[in-house]
């Protein structure tokens, strides 16, 4: 996948309201290899945004296209796809199971595609410092741990695109620097699109383009 | 991975409610196959054919009345007229009269060369062409000496009830009437002679013990020159067995008909009945219990359905994530049937050795119907499960629950 278009995108909720957006209502291009960053207040449809992207929900107006290619023509087995092979998200909510250990969150999804091997994971545990939690159950760790966590899930896979979603609203900026090195790398190993999206802190790195929702 | 995705999914499974549904599935689906295979095994009982005559033939005799026992009243035998008078009437296709011997005959019973149960009897003979088997045996030759006799079928149930269980001597089915040794003695005119008997099968239409004509004709002048051979019974060839002119034409006669068969369609249609009836009450605890296996399903799907959307928003597909709960749903259906289908056999085995002490002749039925009917509710019901399944994660994934 090469390329994210929005075509006059609007969720169903704003219809009929005056909507002051760079991205909504507007053609906006997300290219492979580049990287976004989508600032946005409370309230603009940020999740709302990366729920349209990963195709969890359709109440927009306008179109989203993937390479052309409208993705409310997408069916079960296309999205399936997409999210193992080429889009994948870190979500706002994390969405991890509390039930399994941090490491079984990563394995859970790592085991889809097989991507990266446990030795690559635990680095990764290693760097962000919370090595010592692998086996914890993520239920009992506090949201900063979560987050990276999730960020781990978020990288063990292929994909064309990354999204992140206030991936570092909850740590301190070594962390989040910590965190924005792991993220770069792997994207740029893949040479995949990286959109970022906050509501104030946001990583600090070089953005190829930045928008205002 | 598939460990993982199973110790999420597990999660809220209540123990209480599928072993609900599995012993309530179990009772049922062992109800119904029990039902259909007693069925199978003890119809063949009451619907014997009776390889000696035809359905198509009644045997047709005088009722029996108070006078004539005391020797008053009209005599029991069918004369000439009276023969006549139903060889012309519609439903009738032919009449045979049927011969009785009319002298001294003692018979002696034995299995393999020892007499066990000696009587004195009687012979009858119908017609030849009344008789439905392989004539080339149904022939009497007065130098070989040799008898063919057809018994009827309750005197193997005497000797198998009355007499082996308390002489502790084998029981004797229909397929070794061979093993049954009859020495015939023949008195009368001043002679005596020893034949062998044949049993050469067995009849419940008949209730006389049937030898061919050819025997009758030489025995009767042989040791009776002298007697009267009015017949006492007659057997009617008619056209229509079910027809209602011979019902009426039988009573306004003051005639009786032998004629067992319906005794054995009524039973036949009481076990019908019952089996449906016990079915029906298997059935219908099998499907409360499935309905039971689809709330619980229901509910647990309903209890992890945020753990099943994260799964699907990872990128598992919904067929993989339905996986858990269908094998785990057929699995139980499975295990149910495999049950079933071992008590069945315990149970079958058990009422088998029962019946066999009762009717030896029974043949060993298959427990094949019970099996495919087994299987085509397991496949029906797990068909079933994993199509709901499917539904339900089908629901999370469009975001309808």
């Amino acid at each position: 996948m090469d390329k994210i278009e929005l075509h006059n995108t609007l969720p169903c909720v704003f219809e009929g309201r005056d909507v002051q957006s760079e991205v909504w209502l507007h053609d906006v291009t997300f290219q492979k290899g580049e990287t976004y960053l989508v600032e946005a207040n409370s309230g603009t449809g940020k999740s709302s945004l990366c729920s349209y992207i990963i195709g969890y929900r359709k109440d927009y107006l306008g179109n989203i296209l993937f390479d052309d290619k409208d993705i409310r023509q997408h069916r079960v087995s296309d999205w399936t796809s997409i999210r193992q092979h080429s889009l994948s998200l870190l979500f706002q909510e994390l969405r991890l199971f509390p039930e399994l250990s941090a490491l079984e969150n990563v394995q859970i999804k790592n085991g889809l595609t097989n991507h990266k091997s446990l030795k690559e994971i635990e680095e990764w545990f290693q760097r962000l410092g919370i090595a010592d939690k692998m086996s914890a159950k993520v239920g009992r760790m506090s949201f900063g741990q979560q987050q990276r966590v999730a960020m781990i899930r978020a990288l063990v896979q292929p994909f064309d695109f990354l999204m992140v979603d206030e991936p570092i609203s909850h740590l301190d900026d070594v962390n989040s620097a910590i965190m924005c090195d792991i993220m770069m790398e792997e994207a740029h190993r893949q040479g995949a699109g990286v959109i970022v999206t906050s509501i104030g802190k946001h990583m600090d790195m070089s953005y190829d383009k930045t928008f205002r929702l | 991975m598939m460990s993982l995705v199973w110790k999420l999914l597990r999660q809220h499974i209540s123990i209480a409610q599928f072993a609900g549904f599995f012993f309530a599935n179990l009772f049922g689906m062992f109800i119904v196959l029990l039902g259909l295979q007693f069925y199978n095994d003890v119809k063949p009982l009451f619907s014997q054919e009776d390889g000696f005559l035809k359905p198509e033939y009644l045997i047709v005799s005088k009722r029996i009345s108070g006078m004539s026992v005391l020797g008053a009243g009209e005599s029991c035998g069918f004369s000439e007229k009276d023969v006549n008078d139903i060889t012309s009437q519609p439903f009738c296709k032919s009449v045979g009269a049927f011969t009785a011997s009319q002298y001294r005959v003692v018979c002696s019973l034995g299995v393999n060369g020892v007499a066990q149960m000696g009587t004195d009897m009687f012979f009858e003979s119908v017609p030849d062409r009344y008789v439905d088997t392989d004539l080339s045996k149904w022939k009497f030759n007065p130098e070989e000496g040799v008898v063919p006799i057809v018994l009827p079928r309750t005197y193997l149930a005497i000797y198998n009830f009355g007499f082996a269980q308390s002489q502790s001597l084998p029981k004797i089915s229909e397929g070794l009437v061979g093993m049954i040794d009859m020495v015939v003695v023949l008195r009368g005119n001043g002679q005596e002679q020893h034949l062998q008997g044949k049993v050469i099968g067995f009849s419940s239409r008949l209730n006389t013990i049937l030898v061919p004509e050819s025997f009758i004709k030489w025995s009767n002048a042989k040791f009776a020159p002298e007697a009267d051979l009015t017949p006492n019974r007659l057997i009617v060839e008619v056209k229509n067995p079910t027809d209602d002119a011979i019902v009426k034409y039988i009573n306004q006669h003051n005639l009786e008909l032998e004629n067992d068969k319906l005794d054995a369609g009524k039973a036949t249609y009481f076990l019908r009945v019952v089996t449906v009836l016990v079915m029906c009450i298997g059935m219908l605890i099998s499907i409360l219990s499935f309905y039971i296996l689809m709330l619980s399903i229901y509910l647990l799907v309903q209890k992890n359905t945020e753990k099943l959307r994260n799964l699907l928003l990872i990128g598992y597909s919904p067929v993989r994530v339905s996986l858990p709960y269908q094998l785990l749903t057929v699995g139980m259906n499975a295990v149910v049937l495999l049950l079933s289908f071992i008590i069945l056999y315990m149970v079958r085995g058990y009422y088998m050795n029962t019946l066999w002490a009762m009717f030896p002749q029974m043949q060993d039925g298959s427990l094949l119907p019970a099996f495919c009917l087994g299987f085509c509710l397991f496949a029906v019901v797990s068909i079933i499960n994993i199509l709901a399944v499917r539904n339900r994660v089908m629901k999370i994934w469009n975001r309808k629950e």
